[in-house]
This record gives structure tokens, sequence and C-alpha cells, in this order.
């Protein structure tokens, strides 16, 4: 059916997604913070079976040659054709000619750094952390707006109330006021926990009203009196019934919650609470490649979007795909 | 319910000066002040203490705080310490620009986001997934990109001005033709995120009510499939997006920022990131508690709203 | 009721074809409408539009192509690209310059930011001026001067008739205004510290309204050349501010332009808040070209204030923009040279600059008290191994794209009067560096490849740096990568200004990577940095005694060089200060960039100079094609 083919497609990016995170290490052919020095903002080299004069071989790349420093323009070294190696050096795939001509699969940035590897690798950090940023912000919010949507009264007001200082309350002053009082080199580990209960009180408001509003208005059904008549505690009605109607809320949530973390994590590296240099993540990537002369010189420095709105693409098809399933279709 | 607004009024101005008090001391915690960055490296011990004196910024934390505070009840909130104007004069002449801004593109991204929406979430095929393809596209790239994006095709297609809120030389007569110019590609860049936030929720809502029984009801009874999505099944779809309705448009004004600085807006957005990079205290306490108000505006109405929508919600 | 009275009155076959015709279309609506929305459970399998929906299809993806082939190609037709090879420089037309930030102020003496310079640059004068491409000082308001034989003095006779842009004549008394306000406490100017010799204030004498008599505390070489500074304020107008105490916050960005008199190029027309600044022509311009054209060429010069630097390089290649108040970064080098191969843009490339990115070392005494490093690392030894560890040309490469030269002292070969031609290059070898490291200590004990001391702590520290600033950020990281090579491990920190500016001056730092520009050339109007009490001593700041004996010889050095009045004296001194400085290198350097700057190409006239604003330091003989 077109719904299961739709969320098979949304599992298989999340699974994709996942996979190249934790074969990060294997996949990728370089280390995260490897630069080439004579590479900067070099094109991608691609992998060819077909060399100039029409014979195949097995796969392999032309090197580049620098033609224009200042201009970051490179041709391709056609005089010389460097094999790809398989299954060596601890990674599935490298050029055998690392030091001059290595496999850029996406190219490299401004710093002569492996744009793939990079994406690979900053793909897990931010990926975990928006992942669980987002689920921790989801599991407060859904509690704060279900307690208050289900009390009611001050509580709800109350709560509510709380949310909104803490939505208005810019996050960049509390990032710096924590950098003061930090030490001066942060691990990466202490980084992803700061972000990551930051992100989540970050996001738990928005959370929280919507929640808060449907849980309100899913108390008067019937259903809920039903199963207050059937002597459910309050704890369980909320839990197991008035909770789980938000499925729908939650689930668009999340996928605007991830892109809008990974995204978030370049804006509070700016004040100062970042990971360190070496550590990749997409936020950064793209706030370095937010350039005029990325777009139309150097376009491969924007692949963190294409993968990010594949992630995206795939969370939003594997949450909302069952959904439609159950519903009645409108006949035409 | 006008001892609700009463209620609501008054925790409105509590809030803004518990954010606007909270930015004062979140700044002051943080290291360099004014000083520091405006006198740069070579200044001298004496003529950095002297300035320091100048704008108070030698008393401790809690004594400046009170000081500020007393100041406040009278709504004096003290002198920007960048522009050497009263922070109640510079912050509302910005945040009228940001205010423009963020009204029109909460328009356009209404006027776009939600009927696209309920189309996306009332069809399946082609049509409903191109929609929510684009809003995932848009969605999943960060603000700066999406303005970047626009500001570069302004520049090939030479169609908007690239910058700035007004140009160098009007006839007289064209100035509000001229701001209406300069005034699309910030509010395209700010309602297109939101209009996919939008489409998404209204689509995922819509799709819901389409599943409840009520709607096959109709259906069997003979009423239109055009009014049943547009009239029946949108009023209890619009829930979630009333929800969140205020609280986008207090984000708005926060989350402008990286609009306002592609395009050169001259914005609130814009404002308190110079303050911020100045450590200018008076004036980023302004603009958060310029915040505060456009926050407390937007939670009411979306309130308001939501008990319009919602009647079983207007206890 | 009464349209229908009315209708009633239409003869009836046309009453009945409205009505049918009516009908007709009601039909033929929802007809069309409907099998618009029609889902697709209705449309078989793989066919999913219907005849002139696919018409729709054809049209919709017609447009798109269209609209993406507009967007790809140009934009508006550029105007044609003008040369300026016509030798003869027209008189009006208006410029656009932009800025990255408001001004703070109008008033020069309250603000050190470079729009608030760039305002004063446009509106008011000096009494010397200092030609940026030749170093040389020019009389300005002042005609000529003379000075005494101990150095100690200097008369100026100033320009006569020469009146403020409201008409008010220049007289004396304005400059001794400006300097009682530059040196009144209450004021606290940022202007106070460079009108100072020795720490002391300068006596101004007028003798008549139109001689101005300079003493100096102590003799000073380069004399006149200090005055560049500071544009002379018009009494008349800020008077009254001084004396009750406001004069810090007069003439602040509230103030009516009308109220801002100079006797510059421009008068200030108009102040958009946030937006922009308008300066038009003023006629009362003291200043002839030397062809007898009166000066200022342009009749107005726009200041756009533009936050973002990608919206600053869209509008300079797209020709909306002129000038820009600052240099061009290297990475915009592509997107530029684009604009110029279509002759939109001129580019200049005006050799290295006069400074490079440095890295210093906390030096003071008692900075690392009870950290174990302070053993290896304020030791000369650890910095001379950093200066051989570092592969200077891969740096340039790296930083600058190519666009930069390696420099191994304080002086670049841009400072063509000042600069040490026996400077030491040296060499990259990072085997030296390793054994100059095993002399104070760091060897590597146990064989993982990374230096530690005896005691077994590893030879690590932190570099700080200013975050948002690409070429530091970058720089630092070359810095790190080079020495994890010879084993040494780096933390780079980066923060935003005002923290990094409060850690620097309270010296809690292990290591900064900056780039801390000075003002002159001539090493006398720099004292700060060379002198170990100076404010600007970066790695010991304000010593009260120098503490080391390397320090107090440079300061001796410096005291005579400053004193000096025979100019080739003066230089060997520098020399021999620079030799010292490079021996102990307090502060390293790696590389610098080549200055490229870009105009549009409609300006004439520029005259383009290594300064802090390369093409606005004159602009009064700016021009534009029109």
């Amino acid at each position: 059916m077109h719904e299961n083919r739709v969320s098979r497609l949304g599992t298989a990016l999340v699974a994709a997604a996942l996979a190249a995170s934790l074969g990060a290490p294997l996949l990728a052919p370089h280390r995260a913070d490897q630069r080439f020095a004579g590479l900067l903002n070099a094109p991608p080299t691609r992998p060819r079976l077909v060399d100039a004069d029409g014979s195949v071989h097995a796969p392999f790349i032309y090197g580049w040659r620098l033609s224009n420093r200042l201009e970051q323009r490179y041709e391709e070294d056609r005089s010389r054709r460097i094999p790809l190696e398989w299954w060596t050096g601890g990674a599935v795939v490298r050029s055998s000619d690392e030091t001059s001509a290595p496999l850029l699969l996406l190219g490299a940035d401004s710093f002569g750094r492996d744009v793939f590897s990079r994406l690979i690798f900053g793909g897990r950090t931010s990926l975990a952390l928006a992942a669980v940023a987002a689920l921790s912000a989801v599991i407060l919010g859904g509690l704060l707006g279900g307690i208050a949507g289900y009390l009611g009264g001050t509580v709800d007001e109350g709560l509510m109330r709380a949310t909104d200082f803490i939505m208005v309350l810019p996050a960049t002053y509390v990032a710096l006021a924590l950098r003061a009082v930090l030490p001066l080199v942060l691990p990466a580990g202490v980084v992803f926990a700061l972000l990551a209960s930051i992100f989540a009180l970050l996001g738990a408001p928005f959370i929280a009203r919507g929640v808060r509003a449907i849980v309100r208005s899913e108390r008067r059904l019937d259903y809920a009196s039903a199963a207050q008549a059937l002597g459910a505690s309050d704890v369980r009605l909320l839990l197991l019934h008035l909770l789980p109607a938000t499925r729908g809320f939650i689930a668009v949530e999340l996928t605007m919650l991830v892109p809008a973390f990974i995204v978030a994590e370049a804006t509070l590296s700016y004040v100062g609470l970042g990971f360190p240099d070496p550590v990749a993540s997409w936020g950064t990537m793209l706030h370095d490649a937010a350039n005029v002369s990325v777009f139309a010189d150097f376009p491969w420095l924007l692949s963190p979007a294409a993968a990010m709105f594949l992630v995206v693409l795939g969370l939003n098809l594997l949450l909302q795909g069952p959904s439609f399933s159950r519903h009645v279709r409108l006949p035409m | 319910m006008t001892r609700y607004l009463a209620r609501r009024l008054a925790f409105a101005a509590f809030l803004v000066f518990a954010v606007s008090s909270a930015s004062l001391i979140l700044t002051r915690l943080g290291e360099g002040d004014y000083v520091s960055g405006s006198l740069g490296i070579e200044a001298r011990r004496e003529t950095a203490a002297q300035a320091r004196a100048r704008y108070g910024l030698d008393k401790s934390i809690g004594e400046q705080y009170r000081t500020w505070l007393g100041r406040a009840v009278r709504f004096d909130f003290g002198n920007s310490l960048l522009y050497d104007r009263p922070v109640r004069d510079l912050v509302p002449e910005r945040a009228a620009n940001t205010a423009i801004l963020a009204a029109s593109a909460l328009a356009i991204a209404t006027l776009v986001g939600l009927p696209l929406g309920v189309v996306a979430g009332s069809r399946r095929g082609v049509v409903s997934g191109a929609i929510r393809s684009t809003s995932i596209v848009v969605l999943s790239l960060p603000p700066l990109l999406t303005s970047l994006v626009l500001v570069f095709v302004a520049a090939r297609t030479g169609w908007f001005p690239i910058a700035g809120i007004r140009s160098a030389a009007v006839a007289p007569g064209g100035e509000t033709l001229d701001f209406l110019h300069h005034l699309i590609l910030p509010a395209c860049a700010l309602a297109l995120p939101l209009a996919a936030v939008f489409e998404r929720l209204q689509a995922q809502s819509m799709g819901e009510v389409i599943g409840e029984p009520f709607v096959l009801a109709a259906l069997a009874r003979g009423v239109t499939r055009r009014r049943i999505v547009w009239r029946d099944a949108l009023k209890p779809a619009l829930r979630p997006v009333t929800a969140i309705y205020g609280l986008v448009i207090g984000t708005l004004l926060s989350g402008s920022f990286a609009v306002e600085v592609t395009t050169s807006w001259p914005g609130l957005g814009n404002l308190m990131l110079d303050a911020l990079r100045a450590r200018d205290v008076y004036l980023v306490a302004g603009c958060a508690g310029a915040g505060a108000v456009f926050l407390a505006c937007g939670t009411l109405v979306s309130d308001v709203a939501l008990a319009m929508v919602d009647p079983r919600a207007r206890e | 009721m009464i349209a229908a009275k009315k209708l009633a009155d239409v003869p009836r076959p046309l009453h009945r074809i409205a009505r049918l015709s009516k009908f007709a279309c009601k039909i033929a609506w929802y007809g069309r409408v409907a099998r618009f929305f029609k889902g697709s459970d209705s449309w078989p399998e793989g066919q999913l539009l219907t005849g002139h929906l696919r018409d729709l299809w054809t049209l919709g993806r017609l447009a798109a192509l269209l609209c993406l082939a507009s967007a790809c190609g140009r934009a508006t037709p550029p105007p044609p690209a003008r040369t300026s090879s016509s030798s003869a420089i027209h008189a009006g037309g208006e410029l656009v310059v932009s800025v990255r930030t408001e001004p703070r102020s109008f008033n020069r003496l309250a603000a050190r930011d470079s729009p608030s310079d760039l305002v004063a640059t446009l509106t008011q004068a000096r009494l010397v001026r200092i030609n940026k491409k030749t170093q040389d000082v020019e009389p300005w308001l002042a005609e000529r001067w003379t000075a005494s034989e101990d150095g100690r003095r200097v008369t100026l006779s100033l320009r006569q008739g020469v009146t403020f842009s409201d008409g008010h004549p220049f007289t004396a008394d304005d400059v001794l205004f400006t300097f009682e306000a530059a040196y009144d406490s209450r004021v606290a100017s940022v202007l106070a510290d460079s009108l100072q010799v020795g720490g002391r204030k300068l006596e101004i004498a007028a003798p008549d309204p139109h001689t101005i008599a300079i003493t100096f505390p102590t003799p000073f070489a380069p004399g006149v050349r200090l005055l560049d500074n500071v544009p002379i304020l018009p009494r008349h107008k800020l008077e009254p501010a001084l004396r009750n105490g406001t004069f810090a916050s007069a003439w602040g960005l509230s103030t009516p332009p009308s109220e801002i008199v100079g006797l510059g190029p421009f008068v200030l027309a108009e102040y958009q808040p946030g937006q922009r600044l308008v300066f038009v022509r003023n006629p009362r311009y003291w200043r002839t070209a030397p062809d007898g054209t009166k000066l200022p060429y342009l009749d107005r010069v726009i200041v756009d204030v533009v936050s973002d630097q990608n919206a600053e390089l869209l509008r300079l290649a797209a020709g909306q923009l002129d000038v820009t108040n600052g240099e061009m970064p290297s990475e915009s080098y592509a997107t530029v040279k684009r604009a110029a191969d279509g002759g939109r843009v001129k580019i200049f490339d005006l050799g290295v600059a006069m400074e490079a990115d440095s890295l210093w070392f906390n030096l003071k005494p008692g900075a690392f008290a009870t950290d174990p490093r302070a053993r290896w690392l304020q030791r000369d030894e650890l910095r001379r191994a950093i200066s051989m560890a570092v592969d200077r040309q891969a740096f340039a490469d790296t930083v600058f794209l190519g666009a930069g030269e390696p420099v191994y002292g304080p002086e670049t070969p841009a400072n063509q009067k000042w600069y040490w031609t026996g400077t030491p290059k040296t060499p990259h070898d990072p085997a030296g560096a390793k054994a100059l490291l095993a002399t104070i200590g760091l060897t590597d004990h146990d064989g993982d490849g990374l230096l530690e001391y005896a005691t077994g702590a590893p030879a690590r520290f932190s570099i700080l740096t200013q975050k948002g600033r690409p070429r530091l950020e970058r720089g630092a990281a070359v810095v790190r990568d080079e020495l994890k090579k010879i084993g040494v491990t780096v933390d780079v920190v980066a923060f935003d200004g005002a923290a990094l500016f409060d850690r620097i001056g309270s010296a809690k730092y292990d290591a900064i990577y900056f780039r801390a520009s000075r003002t002159d050339t001539d090493p006398a109007i720099t004292p700060d940095f060379w002198f170990s009490s100076g404010t600007a001593h970066l790695w010991n700041i304000a010593e009260p005694k120098p503490a080391t004996d390397w320090e107090a010889r440079i300061d001796e050095l410096m005291t005579r060089q400053v004193a000096s009045l025979d100019e080739a004296e003066r230089k060997r001194l520098f020399d021999e200060v620079q030799r010292i400085f490079i021996e102990h290198a307090p502060v390293l350097y790696f590389a610098a960039p080549r200055v490229i700057v870009a105009t549009s190409s409609r300006v004439v006239n520029a005259t383009p100079a290594v300064t802090l604003s390369p093409l606005m330091w004159s602009p009064d003989t700016l021009a534009v094609v029109h």
C-alpha cells in the first residue's frame, strides 16, 4: 500500500542515517580534523571506471592540481590514475595516494578537510545531540503540558507562565553567563550534556503548550469520562489515554525540533558554548558554509543541508506515515 | 473575562520585568563588559576605570540592578551605552520595524501555510507529497541559509533590493512603495520556515480530523467534499495551530535575528545582537523586555483564539 | 427587492438568456473545479493527470524553467564598464560606502570605532595629515611649521581665510579648545592617551589667532606627526558642553545634523538610524585640487550600514555599492574577481599588509604561580621552538589562500621606512624545534608521540582567539596542527570580543592569537607597544618596571629613538630594537596577507593605501564617472 511504502521509505532513511553515524570510523576515509594543505575548497573527486582513452579499470580517481590558489580553482590531473583501495587502513574505501590525491567524495572545505568524513562524523554528533535533546524536550514538555491540561486552574496557569518565562529568555544570555563560570577547556562530553539540557529546556515549552491544548479538550470527551467511571486513576488516565492523543502533534514537533537544535548548536557556539574545534557538527559546517561564494563556487559545502533534509524527511515519513493508514479515506 | 484579562496583563508586566532583570544580571555575569569591548586592549587602567565609573559598571551586580530597578519602575530604562540614547527611545523604534516585518511574515505564512496544509492533509498523492517535501526542505534548512538563498536570488535577478529598509533616493510620495519593495525579501525569508511549520501541523491535524466519524457521517448525508474539508473539518483541525500561534508571534521577534542580519533590516533582532556583542547591559535588558512584551501579547492572542476556535476549552 | 424589480424591467428574452448563461457558467465552473478536486483514487494507476491538468502541469514546468533561467542569468544588465582612462576628473555624482556597524557617536573624541572615524574623516579636518600612500606628513589646516633645535617646540602657522561649514571663521582658539577637550578628565577622551608623550600632556599655546605653539614635555622626534589623530572641533558649537561637563555625550547620534559643524569636505545632511548617513558637499571647504578645481569632487557620499558581509559582497558585485570601508577577506576574492572580469568592479592589489596577526604568551611574572606548567610556558625557548616548528609558507597558503607572505618579525616590508632589512628568516625546522624543547625539559618520555615535562605533565596549553573572524580562527588552527606534529597539544578556544579583551586585560590566558593593529608606521607614535610600561605591551601589560633585562634594553633604546632628531640614528636604534625583539620573541608572527581592495568601476582617482581605511582616508579626492 502507498502508506506502507511511504513509511518504509522513512524507516530506510532514518536507518541509513543511524548506520552511517554508527559506522562512521569505518565509512569515513579520513578523520574529521585531518587537513590537506594544498586542497582548500577542492571539488569532489569523482570515482571513475573509464579513463580518457576509453579503457575500463578498477575504480579510480584523478587528483586535483591547483590552477589558481587565490581563486581556489582546480583542474583534474589526468596524467595519473589513482586507484582506490578497499578495506585498508581501517576504512571501507580510500585512495591509494592519500597525501597528494586523497579521496574527497564531497570535496574539501575552506580548511582543506574532507567534507564527506566531516559529514558522517558530524552527523554522529549533531544527530545524537538533537535526538537526545528532542526526546528530553518531548518528555519534559509532554508531562508539563499534560499535567497542566489535565488539572487546569492554578496549576495550569502557573505552569504556562513558567513556560512563558523560559521561552522568552534568550538562550544566548544564559549561554554567555554559563561560559563565564565554566572552565576554559570543556571536554566534548560535558558540552554535549550541557547543550542537550539547554535544548531540552528550550524545546519543552512549545510541546507543553500544544499538549496542554489537546489534553484540555480531549479530557471532556466520552472515552475519558468512561475510563474515569471505570476507576482509572488520574495518572493512568493521563498517561494511557490522554497523552497518546497528542501523538500526532508530537510527531510533527519532533520533526521540527531536530533541525532547529542542529542549527541552534552553531548559534550557541558563537557565544563560546560549542564543541571544541576538532569535533565536527552539521550546525557549524552549515554556519561556515553560509557564504555567498559558496553558492556560486563551492556548492558541495552545502551537503549538510541536504543530509539534514534527508534525515528530517525520513523522520517525518516514519512518524507520520502510519497515522494515515488508520484514517477513513475521503471517497471522491 | 475582564478579570482574566487583567490577570494576564498583570502577569505580562511581571514577565517583562522578570526577563529584563534576568537578562541584565546574566549579561553582567558574562565575561567582559562594555568598557573592555569598546576601549580595547590599549586603554590605560585609569581611563578604563573612569569610563566604568561613568557608566555605572564599577558597582556590584546587586547595586547596579537595584539602581536600574528603581529607575525602571518609573519607566526610565537607562541610557544605551552603545548609542548613548535612552533605551526608551531606541527600543520601540527598532521594535516597530521588527513588528512590521513579523506581522507581514506571519500574514504570508498563514495565507500560504494553512491552505497548503489543508490541501496536503486532505488528500494523498503527488500534490500532497510535493507539498510535504517542500515543507521539509524549508524546515530542515537553517534560517540563515534560507535568507542567504533569497538574498542571493535577489542579487542575481535584481528584482528586489538586497539590503536595507529604504533606498537612498526616493521620490516623494513613493516612500510606502519603496518600503514595501524592501519588505518583501525579509518577510519571505522569515515567513518560509513559519509557513512550513504551519503547513506540517495543519496537514497532520487535518489528516486526523478527516478520520473522525463525523466526516463520514457528513459525507453520507451528501455534503460536498469541498465543504467538509474547508468548513466542517477545518475548525477542529485548527486547534494545534492556534495553540502555538501565539508562541510563534512571541518567538518571531527573537528568531528574526538571522533574517535581519542577512538583509540589514534595522530591527530588534539586529539590535539585540549588537547589544550582546557590546555587552550593553541596559540595551540588552530593554530588548529582552520588548521580546517579553511580544510574547505576552502573543500568548494572550493565542489563548483567546483557542477559546474561540474550540468551545470545549473555554472554561 | 429593488434589484428584482429592476431585473423585471429588462425585456424578457434577455432575461432568460441572462439566467441561462448564469446557470451554464455555474455548471461549467462547478464541473471544472470538481474535476480539479478529484482525488487520486479515481485516477488510473500511473496516470496522474487528466487532459487539461496536464496542460497546466506543462505550463507550470515552463514557467518554472523560465524563472530559473532568468534567475540563473545575469542580474539587471550591468552599467557599461566605464574605464577611468579619461584623465579629466568630472566633479559631481555620489558615492556609496558601506560600513558594518553604525557609528557610536559623531564626536570623534568620544568614540574610536571605525565608522565614527569615517564620519570624522568626512566632516572634520586636522592640523596636518599623513598621506597614507607615501607615509609623509602633509600640511593640512596648518600651512607650514618650524621645529626648534631641541625638538621640543613646534610652531605651526594656520591657514588663513578658512571657515567652518556654517561660516564661522577658524582660528587658533578652536585648536586650543580641541586639545582642552581631549585632555579634560571629565571627558575621558579616547584620544587622550595618543596625545601624550612619555605619559605627559603637550602644552598648547596660541600667540596669535593664526599661530599655534606646541611644547612637548620631552624631545619628540616625530613632532607634528602626532597631530594626525586629532580632528579640530568648533569651539562655538561645543564650548558650552565642555563647560558643563556633558562633552562626552555631546554630538551623539540624536544630534540634529545641522549642529554637526566641521572643516571637512562634507557635511552631514541626514541620519537614518540603523540604515545610512547621507553627507553632502561642504561649499566652504578650503581645499582645492592642484589644477584649481574646488574640492571635493563628489556631491554626495552615502554611508550605508550593511551588517552582513555576504550582503555587502553581493551589493558590491552587483554595482550597488562603490566602496567598502575595510579590507576584503581572501575568501571573497573569487566572487569579486568574477565581478571584475565582468567589468563591474576594479581590484587593487596593494602588496603585503603593515603587520601580521600575532601569537603571544602570557609573560606576566607569577601568572602561572601554582600551575606546574610555569616552568616551561614562559620560556623564550618555547616560543623560539614554535617559530621553528611552523611552516610559514604553508601558513600563508592556508590562512590567506596564497595571498600572503611569511613574516618573521614585528614589522613587514610594507613599512618601508622602518623595516629592518636584516631580519633573520627563521627556517622551518621541526627537528630543531624538538631539540630546543628538550633543552627546557619537554621530551617524549613514554613514547606516545606527545611531549611531557619531567614530572609527566603533558605539554599542553590553550590559545584564545576571537570568534567570528575566519582569518584568526584559521591561523590558530594551523598553529595547532603544526605544533601537534612536534608533540605539543594545543586547545584553541574562541571567545567573542568583549570576553577576549577582558581576559587579555586581566592576564587570564596561556596564549592569544589576535590581530592588534598599530595606528602609525613610526614606532615613536605607538610607544605603548614597545615600552614595558605601555598599555599595549601585550604580553605583560603596563609593567611597573621591566621584568626582564631585554625589555629594559628595549625601553632604553626606544627612549633614545623617540628623542633623537637624527633620522639615521633613529633607524639604527629601531633596527636594534627589532633584533632584540626577534631574538626573544615575546610575540610570534607567521604570515601577513596581501591587501586587496575593490571598488565599483564607477570610482575614479582612487588612492588606495595600506591603512585601516584603505580608500576613504582621502575622501575629497575621490570622484565617480557619471
